[in-house]
């Protein structure tokens, strides 16, 4: 054993590795990115694969088929990649498993990263697959381990789930040596009552068999003592259940009301590992000693209401303090301070008003909108697509511009306001036909990045190049996925993939989806650029343009710089025209001209190319 | 040390290397057997975009959100994003600014607004919490070039704050050297310089007096 300061997706990774974990894969998506990227930084694990694969449906049933070989698979990726997973989840649920699948899903209460607040354990409830939920780093890891065990136990996928706060903090856990996966031999399913759904027998049956599962689950949870019950000496008082990162605070939450006559003692408190199986026994223990049950629980109220049930089945006569009751809400994560506030409610403290909140000073902050980074390909891009509308007499509020995951939305913000929409993987394409049908009068347009395509909007290009739609679509392929943190894609240049890897180049697949108006723009040159978008945005049809560069912070790891930067002070007019039209962070005001920040210009010269005074100098670097 | 309970907000701007504060002051408190949770958030952006972070020390179970009045220690690193911390500060803890001004292209197109020190100095007080205010251009050089920010103002915070009671300057001088061998000396220049700077500069009136020069 070595203590390790890690975070809580690496704990997820190591807890993967020492139950032998035989694959991993997955698709990026914060906060669930670094269970891969930790793997991967380990280089070559003898024994064991870890793949980013091109989306989280696929990622699940390469997964999938491991487990049913008899081997031990995890699967990772964050709250909306389990949207896109769970067609073939649902169906992997009811077969079951031979070896071990183990789900990781990473969820966002408070919405630290963008994308809707959606609580998963909603997609436990509907496919009866148990669903552990750690409370720290360090459960993380146990969890993690156990969470195989319970897989191969019961013969079914498995759910960890974690959420943003525990996946990102660091703290030191214990962790043990790896196990290498045990050898077996591979098992290939021939029983079509277990691995198809043909027939209404055969899915009841699943069905059935999914269901006894899921019980079967429960009592294992149970007998490993991972639903802690602790009930107080006297009854007739107040329990307490919590699951999830909420049991974390509850020690933090007694402090802050222990000088307003709480005492710890007189509670009885109930913290499951899980709030799919629901803890029922647990849960009816506690309802029979307790008077009144503050439920703790972010984002759903599902054990609440699992709560709600068992008093009524069991005739108990308690209070429920939770969100059925409006004491907390359904949106954003939980602290110490809500703690408190349910114990102030459940025990009526007589606390002051004001213990729980602060002072409302961000409120005279400074706005501070994300923007594409200096040198960022996108940035031209976007900078071409507003010219071509210029050249063709169009306002931006004229044009509809879809947007899709990733980087690429960054357009939506200052200096370019280019794209107005935003909803999932590879939707942009799809919205983009749905204007084309719609009687707009003004060229249609839809924006992707190089991963997002691969991801999820190929399908999408199929269905527009078949019903030729008349859109233009413009793919940013910077060859990496950018904003999850710099993850390899089919797309990425070959020197950068794990060893064995084939590269799949954008500009050989396009054609072959039937698309036979392409063009390749450099988002460095503008000019170029808006003349070939321009042109597009004039011919019927499907229509798709590359914008091909390599993001500008891989490409500025390796020294890459295109050319240095210069001002000529004395031909600037302070027009801020570099400013307005390319928002670069690079360039600022300065008392007589502006400034470039060496430090962070890569050359790519997208100012210079606005300037209309000679005032920026580009010339090349040796 | 078994009772010792302290958090620690930091917020600022990235690329100013507030995360590297919470690393160093998390690594030793873990090399010293102190329970810690650190839990940063980056945001989207990398450079220019709110960072904050949140440390925990002392607590062997603890959930990584700090409770709104609940941090011992606020380190900002700029001065607006100072006023998204405050309502984190304990009335009576510390709140230390490093009165770095990263004004976003609206701001420097002069279309929308910036807080004031004073403004900035003001909310903190009302808060109940003691200012330590320190000003960029009292950042010193080494060999010609202006130390790094984030490095002097861990060494102010070891100086002038209570972090001081539960962590070691010598020992974090050490972390240090172990983080950057090549920059060693430069590092523990900026942080020993940090150490006896705040002295003289660390109170709200101060602070006031200077808000006037808006930059």
């Amino acid at each position: 054993m070595t203590i390790k300061n890690i975070t809580g997706n690496e704990a997820i990774a190591l807890g993967a590795l020492r139950a032998g974990v035989k694959v991993v894969t997955g698709y990026p998506g914060t906060p669930s990115s670094e269970v891969i990227g930790s793997l991967l930084r380990q280089g070559e694990l003898e024994g064991t694969r870890v793949e980013w694969s091109t989306n989280e449906k696929v990622a699940l049933e390469v997964a999938a088929g491991v487990a049913w070989a008899g081997h031990r698979a995890l699967c990772t990726m964050k709250m909306s990649g389990l949207n896109v997973a769970y067609d073939s989840l649902i169906s992997i649920a009811y077969s079951g498993c031979e070896g071990a699948l183990v789900v990781y899903v990473a969820d966002d209460p408070g919405v630290s990263a963008g994308m809707p607040e959606q609580d998963t354990r909603g997609f436990a409830l509907m496919s009866d697959m148990p669903m552990l939920e750690p409370a720290s780093v360090a459960e993380a890891y146990a969890m993690t381990k156990y969470a195989f065990e319970l897989s191969e136990a019961i013969k079914s996928p498995v759910f960890i789930r974690s959420v943003t706060n525990v996946a990102l903090s660091y703290a030191a856990v214990d962790v043990e040596e790896r196990t290498m996966p045990p050898i077996r031999e591979p098992r290939l399913p021939r029983d079509i009552n277990k691995y198809t759904k043909a027939g209404a027998a055969i899915c009841m049956n699943q069905h059935r068999e999914l269901i006894a599962r899921l019980e079967q689950a429960e009592q294992h949870i149970r007998a490993r003592g991972w639903n802690r019950l602790h009930l107080a000496d006297k009854n007739g008082g107040l329990g307490i259940v919590a699951v999830g990162v909420a049991a974390s605070f509850l020690e933090e939450g007694f402090d802050l009301v222990a000088p307003y006559g709480f005492n710890r003692q007189e509670v009885s408190i109930l913290r499951p590992a899980a709030t799919v199986p629901f803890p029922g026994e647990e849960v009816r223990a506690l309802l029979n000693h307790c008077r009144t049950v503050l439920v703790l629980e972010e984002l759903e109220p599902h054990l609440e209401k699992g709560v709600y049930v068992e008093a009524l089945r069991s005739g108990a006569q308690v209070r429920i303090v939770g969100k059925l009751d409006n004491t907390f809400s359904r949106i954003g994560n939980y602290n110490a301070g809500h703690v408190a506030k349910g114990l102030i409610k459940a025990l009526d403290l007589k606390a002051p008003a004001d213990l729980l909140a602060g002072r409302n000073a961000e409120q005279y902050a400074a706005a501070r909108p994300i923007t594409t980074c200096a040198g960022c390909p996108h940035r031209g891009t976007f900078m071409a697509i507003n010219a071509a509308f210029r050249k063709l007499r169009l306002k931006k509020e004229e044009v509809i511009v879809t947007g899709d995951i990733g980087c690429t939305i960054l357009g939506m913000n200052p200096p370019f306001q280019t794209v107005s929409t935003e909803v999932a993987m590879g939707a942009s394409i799809g919205l983009a036909h749905g204007f084309a049908y719609s009687d707009v009068k003004t060229p249609v347009i839809a924006t992707i990045g190089d991963s997002t395509f691969f991801h999820a909007g190929i399908p999408g290009l199929i269905n527009a190049v078949y019903h030729q739609a008349p859109l233009t679509l413009i793919i940013m392929d910077n060859g990496w996925t950018a904003m999850t943190g710099m993850q390899v894609n089919p797309g990425t240049a070959t020197e950068f993939q794990q060893p064995g890897r084939r590269r799949l180049d954008l500009v050989h697949l396009i054609p072959g989806l039937g698309v036979n108006q392409f063009f390749l723009i450099d988002p460095f040159r503008l000019e170029e650029s808006t003349e070939t978008i321009r042109r597009a945005l004039t011919l019927p049809g499907v229509k798709v343009i590359l914008s091909r560069r390599e993001c500008n912070i891989q490409a500025a790891r390796r020294g890459v710089r295109h050319g240095r930067i210069t001002t000529v002070p004395e031909k600037c007019n302070l027009c801020k025209l570099c400013i307005t039209i390319t928002g670069c962070p690079a360039i600022s005001l300065g008392k007589e001209s502006i400034v470039i920040d060496q430090a962070q210009c890569n050359g790519c010269n997208l100012c210079g190319q606005v300037c209309n005074h000679e005032a920026i100098k580009w010339e090349a670097v040796v | 040390m078994a009772d010792l309970k302290y958090d620690i907000y930091l917020v600022g701007v990235g690329g100013q290397g507030v995360l590297t504060i919470g690393e160093l002051i998390t690594g030793e408190a873990i090399r010293r057997g102190i329970p810690a949770n650190f839990y940063p958030t980056k945001g989207m952006a990398q450079r220019g975009g709110f960072v904050k972070a949140q440390l925990r020390l002392g607590r062997g179970e603890v959930g990584p959100d700090i409770p709104e009045q609940g941090a011992d220690l606020v380190i900002s690193m700029e001065r607006s994003e100072s006023l998204k911390a405050v309502r984190y500060v304990k009335p009576g803890g510390s709140f230390i600014i490093y009165d770095h001004v990263w004004a976003p292209t609206a701001v420097m197109l002069g279309k929308a607004p910036y807080p004031t020190l004073e403004q900035v100095g003001d909310e903190i007080e009302k808060a109940g919490a003691s200012v330590y205010y320190i000003d960029p251009k009292n950042l010193p050089h080494y060999n010609g070039q202006l130390v790094p920010d984030n490095i002097f103002m861990l060494g102010v915070t070891m100086g002038q704050t209570t972090l001081k009671n539960i962590l070691d300057s010598g020992d974090m001088m050490k972390a240090i050297e172990t983080r950057w061998k090549r920059s060693a000396e430069r590092n523990l220049f900026a942080f020993s310089a940090g150490l006896t700077a705040g002295v003289g500069c660390s109170c709200p009136p101060v602070a006031r007096e200077r808000g006037q020069g808006d930059k």
